[in-house]
Formats: structure tokens, C-alpha cells, sequence
């Protein structure tokens, strides 16, 4: 694999005061990948996420195709083909699930592929379709998730970063969110996929990275990670 | 006695709606930042003074350039569009002068309190300096009304014409403002950066951009009022702003913080209690407002139409 990644993280530092929540990332996704990034409360998962938005200060390179995403405001983050599905769903709770997922599309302009990309969402979660007209914050927490999942979607991204999307859902929920991320990942989307529910992650993803402390403590196919019943029972509490 | 009683709630909707507008500038700030910016007041006086200029008013004998003016006047309507659209940049000033300094540092938000309320103090000191303590009556010949007369009859009421366009005015703002926000794309993305600024950023907003823009529209509505009641009564000194400024604070907090239904119905609420005051206690109004806000805040401590928020985990 000699081509430019989509996405590199070079020693990439994140400071909270004096926390250092990540200490020295290098981390790799290329295009049409599914990687997940592992491992537990704290670990820096979610920094990692949120320096990559330009959410946080950083030190260190992220790259985009090659060039350095340094000094890029957040709102342009997305501009560039990157989504993200927040921590913790961050539904738009005063406005509609339609409205959200309008906001979704808040940058393009393409009104008849925003329609055609707002049936695909509803095509997949077929549940928010019911509840078009309710507001968000009235949705089930499961159903916040959808919706997050697909606003983040809605904005066509080429590189979907979803911060813990099972985290609190039923386990045949958790299934059904994993069944359309691989979905997603077979039509071609790269997905940069943070979990702590390492089983499913692993079960669909094709590399995995492990996070200790704001290092990577571990890195490799996704199929060898899924079957080292040391690092699982270590890290990734089984 | 119907043609008293239609004179008074006229009075009071046109003050009300004049509340309501001062209020709406609160709640704009107030939603996206979660502050309130004390400087309404002073631009509210700002946009009067600009009224009065653009209108070929002169200078007084205690200005900074006693008698001077623009050679000629401008149209009512105009000018009150230019001053609030003035307002509405002098409103963008003291966010970066006031409010965006602190936001950066990540420092307490209640600190804005006194940034903006020193901004404002300047605000009105420069208006002093400028145009001098005395009062001002607007210039009358450029034509207000515009051919209308000074006083029509309604049902037996004379009523002011100036109040029946006060009134216009403040409900056109109002209406128009509420509409934007509901049903358009910019309104959209103001309501959600008001509700979670990160993730409307994660979205492509540019969330600061929409914190601007609500100054400048709070500046301008602020503006609006002050050219409306400095235009039906007169404007007495520079610090005449500040009075409204509390009031709309009044209606803000009477009508739910944030809420801009809440704003509406607390400004007009206020406004016709106001008005129901007979002439001879009328040093009584500004008890009154108060004793109201009291009482409704003992009973809904959240304001008339605040939020009762329900939150998930
Ligand atoms: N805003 C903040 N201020 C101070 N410290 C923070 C802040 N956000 C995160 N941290 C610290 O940084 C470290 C990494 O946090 P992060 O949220 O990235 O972890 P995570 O891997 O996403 O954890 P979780 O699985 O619990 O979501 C933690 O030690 C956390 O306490
Ligand atoms: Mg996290």
C-alpha cells in the first residue's frame, strides 16, 4: 500500500491542563478502510476524535490526503469530507429529527441529492422515518443514536468517524447499528470507528488500533486482534 | 369610556412592543452565549441619537460641534433602518471588544456582565461628549409621518399617529424576527448553535459567525426601540436608553430567559400593566413593572413562558 492515506496522525499530543491525554498518536486510515480504535474509560479515544475536528489544541501532524489539516477552524473540518458523530449522540433536542438531519446537509447546496441521501437514511433507520416531525430530545436513547449516525451521513462524508455509537443500546440494537455501519463500509465509506464494545468492533472492522493511556499500546488486522484472548482479557475486559 | 380604554391599550401594547423588542435582543445573546449583554441598554440610546441625525437634526449648543448636521435630512424610514443597522455594527464592536476577548481566554461568562457594562458606560459617555446632556425633540418637518396626519380617530379615540406606527414598527420587527428563526436556514442553524455550539460546528457551522449575527441583530433591535420612542416622545439625555435597557431585562427574565415567545408576551404584558396606571400615580409605573416581575416570578420561577427543560441521559 504505497498510496497516500486519507487519514495520518503523526505524534499527535493532546493537553488538557496538565492531563496529557495523548502522548504521541500515530495512527493510520486509508481510503475504504473500516479501523476501530480501542480501549477503555480515559484511555483517550474521544481526544483523539476531538483533535482531529479541531475540537482541542493539538501538537503533532494530522493529515488529510497528504496535507496538514493545522489551523483549519472546526466548521471547516467537515468542508473536507470529515464527519463526525459525536460522544454521547449531541442530537439537536429543540428541533425535529427532519430538522436534524437537515442540519446534516447544512453545507450542501444539492437540494435533489440531499432528498435522495434523506430517503437513503430513512431507508436504513427506518424508525426515525416514523418520527420525522417529533423532536429529537423525545427520541429513545437508541433512537438519538440513528439519528446521529445519519445526520453525520447526511453531510456526505468521506471519512465517518463514530465516537461509541453502542454505548448504551440493547444488545440487538448494538447488532443492528454494526450491521449498517459494515453496510456503509461495503458501498465504500471509510469509517474510523472508536468502541468500547471491542467483540462487536472487531467483528467488523479490518484493523484495529488499542489506546492505553494516549498511547497505542497495540496495532494490527483486526481478525489477529479478535483472537488474542491475552490483550482482550487485559484491556478490553473480554 | 371605550374610547379611554382603547387609548390606554394602544399606550401600552406600543410600549410594550417597544419592551418586547429590548427583550429580543436579550434573549438573541442570551441563547447563543448564555450571557446577557449589558450594552443593549447604551445602543438603544445610540439608535435614537443616529435617528435624530439622520433625520437632519443639529448638534446642540453643548456638543462636541454645536450646531452641526447633515445638510439634509433623511426620510424617517431610512434613517430608522440606518440606525439600526448602526446599532447593529456598534453591537458587533462590543463583542469584540467586550465579549470575544473573554470567550477566547475560556474565562467565567459572567465576567462579560461587567465588560459590557463598562462598554455600554462608554458607549454613553461618547454620546455625551458627542451631543451634549440636553434633551432633543425630533425635527418634525422632515416628515415622520409622511403626509399622515398628527392624530387619527379610531372609534372615537384620537390617537397618535406615531404610536399606531411604533407599533407597526415593533410588530413587523417582532413577527419578522420570530419567522427567521423558525423557518429559515440561517434561523435554523442559530437555534442549534443556541442549543450545542460544538456540535452545530461539527456540522459545518460556523458558530462564531452566528454569535456575531446575533449581536448585530440584538444591536439592531435595540436601535430600532430607541428611534421609536425617541421619535413618539423626545430624547431626553443620553443615558435615556439605560431605563429601557432595564426594563427589557425585566420583561426578559418576567417572560422565561431565552424564550422569545417568552420576550413578546413579557414586554406586552408589562406594557399595558403600565399603562393602566392612572396619569396622577404615574411615578408608580416602574413599582409596578417590578412588583409583576415579583409576583410572576414567585409563582413560575422559570417566567411565563421559560423552558421547563427536560434533560436525557
Ligand atoms: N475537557 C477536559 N478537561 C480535562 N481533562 C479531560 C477533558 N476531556 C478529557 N480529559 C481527560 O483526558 C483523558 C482522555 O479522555 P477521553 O475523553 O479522550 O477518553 P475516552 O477514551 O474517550 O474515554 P471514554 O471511553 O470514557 O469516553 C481522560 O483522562 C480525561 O479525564
Ligand atoms: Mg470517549
Amino acid at each position: 500500500m504505497n498510496r497516500t492515506p486519507l487519514l495520518q496522525l503523526q505524534g499527535l499530543r493532546v493537553r488538557y491542563g496538565n492531563v496529557l491525554a495523548l502522548q504521541g498518536l500515530d495512527l493510520t486510515v486509508h481510503e475504504g478502510e473500516l479501523v476501530t480504535l480501542l480501549g477503555s474509560n480515559g484511555a483517550g479515544k474521544s481526544s483523539t476524535l476531538r483533535a482531529i475536528s479541531a475540537l482541542v489544541p493539538t501538537e503533532g501532524q494530522i493529515l488529510w490526503r497528504g496535507g496538514s489539516l493545522g489551523g483549519v477552524p472546526p466548521h471547516r473540518i467537515v468542508r473536507l469530507g470529515i464527519g463526525h458523530c459525536p460522544e454521547g449522540r449531541r442530537v439537536i433536542s429543540r428541533q425535529s429529527v427532519l430538522a436534524n438531519l437537515e442540519l446534516g446537509a447544512w453545507l450542501r447546496r444539492d437540494q435533489a441529492g440531499i432528498r435522495h441521501d434523506l430517503e437513503r437514511c430513512f431507508d436504513l433507520f427506518p424508525r426515525l422515518a416514523e418520527r420525522r416531525h417529533q423532536l429529537a430530545g423525545s427520541l429513545s436513547g437508541g433512537e438519538q443514536q440513528m439519528l446521529a449516525i445519519a445526520r453525520a451521513l447526511m453531510g456526505r462524508p468521506t471519512l465517518l468517524m463514530l465516537d461509541e455509537p453502542s454505548l448504551g443500546l440493547a444488545p440487538r440494537l448494538v447488532a443492528e447499528v454494526m450491521q449498517v455501519l459494515k453496510a456503509l463500509h461495503r458501498e465504500g465509506l471509510t469509517l474510523l470507528l472508536v468502541e468500547q464494545n471491542a467483540n462487536a468492533a472487531l467483528a467488523i472492522a479490518d484493523r484495529a488500533y488499542v489506546l492505553i493511556s494516549g498511547r497505542v499500546a497495540q496495532e494490527g488486522p483486526a481478525s489477529a486482534l479478535r483472537d488474542d484472548e491475552q490483550l482482550r482479557a487485559a484491556y478490553l475486559g473480554g | 369610556m371605550i374610547e379611554a380604554l382603547l387609548q390606554t391599550l394602544l399606550n401600552g401594547a406600543a410600549s410594550g412592543g417597544v419592551y418586547a423588542l429590548v427583550a429580543l435582543g436579550y434573549t438573541l445573546v442570551f441563547s447563543v452565549l448564555g450571557v446577557i449583554n449589558f450594552a443593549q441598554g447604551a445602543l438603544f440610546s445610540l439608535g435614537g441619537y443616529l435617528t435624530y441625525l439622520l433625520m437632519g437634526g443639529r448638534i446642540g449648543v453643548n456638543g462636541a460641534l454645536p450646531g452641526w448636521g447633515l445638510p439634509a435630512g433623511l426620510p424617517f424610514w431610512l434613517a430608522l433602518l440606518l440606525a439600526a443597522a448602526g446599532s447593529g455594527l456598534v453591537a458587533l464592536l462590543v463583542e469584540r471588544v467586550a465579549f470575544a476577548p473573554l470567550r477566547r481566554r475560556g474565562a467565567e461568562p459572567l465576567l462579560a456582565l461587567i465588560t459590557s457594562l463598562g462598554a455600554g458606560v462608554v458607549l454613553v459617555n461618547l454620546l455625551q461628549i458627542l451631543m451634549g446632556a440636553e434633551g432633543y425633540a425630533f425635527p418634525q418637518e422632515s416628515g415622520a409621518l409622511a403626509g399622515l396626519p398628527e392624530v387619527l380617530m379610531i372609534g372615537g379615540a384620537r390617537i397618535r399617529t406615531i404610536q399606531l406606527l411604533l407599533l407597526l414598527v415593533c410588530s413587523a420587527a417582532v413577527v419578522g424576527l420570530s419567522l427567521w428563526l423558525e423557518r429559515s436556514r440561517g434561523g435554523q442553524a442559530l437555534r442549534a448553535v443556541a442549543e450545542d455550539a460544538t456540535t452545530a460546528q461539527l456540522l459545518g457551522i460556523n458558530s462564531d459567525a452566528m454569535v456575531r449575527l446575533a449581536f448585530v441583530l440584538s444591536g439592531a433591535l435595540a436601535g430600532l426601540g430607541g428611534s421609536l420612542i425617541g421619535m413618539s416622545v423626545s430624547l431626553p439625555g443620553p443615558y435615556f436608553g439605560i431605563g429601557y435597557g432595564l426594563k427589557g431585562l425585566a420583561v426578559l427574565v418576567l417572560g422565561g430567559l431565552g424564550s422569545v415567545p417568552g420576550a413578546i408576551a413579557g414586554g406586552l404584558l408589562m406594557g399595558l400593566a403600565e399603562a393602566l396606571v392612572p396619569a396622577e400615580a404615574s411615578g408608580w409605573r416602574d413599582a409596578l413593572a417590578f412588583a409583576i416581575l415579583f409576583a410572576v416570578l414567585l409563582l413560575r420561577p422559570s417566567g411565563l413562558l421559560g423552558r421547563r427543560t427536560v434533560d436525557k441521559v
